[in-house]
């Protein structure tokens, strides 16, 4: 990680000697212009053409997608996902969303292409079906080069509210 | 500069509001002299504060006043020891 200031790449390299004794949680709400500009700084190339969240009530997280489907061509949906539990290491290493509604019988290409493009393009640890989403937390860190974290990991869980995501951290070395 | 950073700084930050941070952080001597290290060379490579600034600049890619940015932030606990080699802060701050 060449760009780092120095003191972060020390950090990211040994992070339980240089944080040793650190205890601390995060509340870190995004609002949805904010989760929206990071959706639109993605690459390119990622598998859907759009892509909006919209934070609802009672932790209900509605996606707006559109996507180029083979033979059907292209479609938008609004799939609602509902997370599930924290993520705590070892023993609890998936973010789990339920797919509460938006797939249906007949999207079953939509889903083979978005699972066929998550697994192409995007780093192993995410896992897409007609009921839920899951992120393997350890996984995806370890892809982004930050393994090192992993074990630091104590608790991270998503909640919702209208117009805010909200990332529950716990993190202690 | 990244368009999320952009956006960030363009809103004053609101998009995180409610954001509340709690707990301690024990750093070490080695990182905390390599923080020190990497602050003076920051300071060595600015301009010097009489340089005009460049006429190019675009305004959207200002980085924000650290004085509006304190501002936001209600600071309930911050409290600095030093103990067994290590700097450690007790903080408790909102946004």
């Amino acid at each position: 990680m060449p760009d780092l200031p120095p003191p972060l790449q020390a950090l990211l390299a040994d992070p339980k000697a240089h944080l040793a004794g650190t205890d601390i949680k995060l509340v870190l709400p995004l609002a949805r212009t904010l989760l929206n500009e990071i959706l639109a700084a993605r690459p390119a190339d990622t598998p859907v053409e759009e892509l909006l969240l919209d934070p609802d009530a009672d932790d209900f997280l509605h996606v707006h997608l559109e996507v180029q489907a083979p033979v059907i061509g292209r479609v938008r949906r609004r799939i609602t996902l509902r997370p599930q539990g924290a993520v705590a290491f070892p023993d609890q290493p998936w973010l789990h969303l339920d797919i509460t509604d938006g797939f249906r019988f007949i999207d079953k290409p939509i889903l083979k292409l978005m699972q066929g493009q998550l697994a192409d393009k995007l780093p192993r640890g995410i896992e897409l079906t007609a009921d839920h989403l899951r992120l393997h937390v350890p996984a995806l860190l370890t892809a982004a080069g930050y393994q090192k974290l992993v074990p630091l990991l104590r608790h991270l869980q998503l909640s919702s509210r209208p117009n805010q995501l909200v990332v529950h951290l716990h993190l202690s070395a | 500069m990244h368009p999320v950073e952009r956006h960030l700084f363009a809103t004053d930050f609101k998009d995180l509001a409610g954001t509340h941070l709690q707990g301690t952080i024990a750093l070490s001597d080695e990182l905390i002299n390599l923080g020190i290290m990497d602050f003076l060379a920051g300071l060595k490579a600015e301009p010097a504060p009489s340089a005009p600034a460049a006429p190019d600049q675009d305004p959207a890619e200002a980085r924000p006043d650290p004085r509006k940015l304190l501002s936001l932030l209600q600071v309930n606990q911050l409290e600095v020891k030093a103990k067994d080699g290590r700097i450690v802060v007790a903080v408790d701050v909102k946004m």
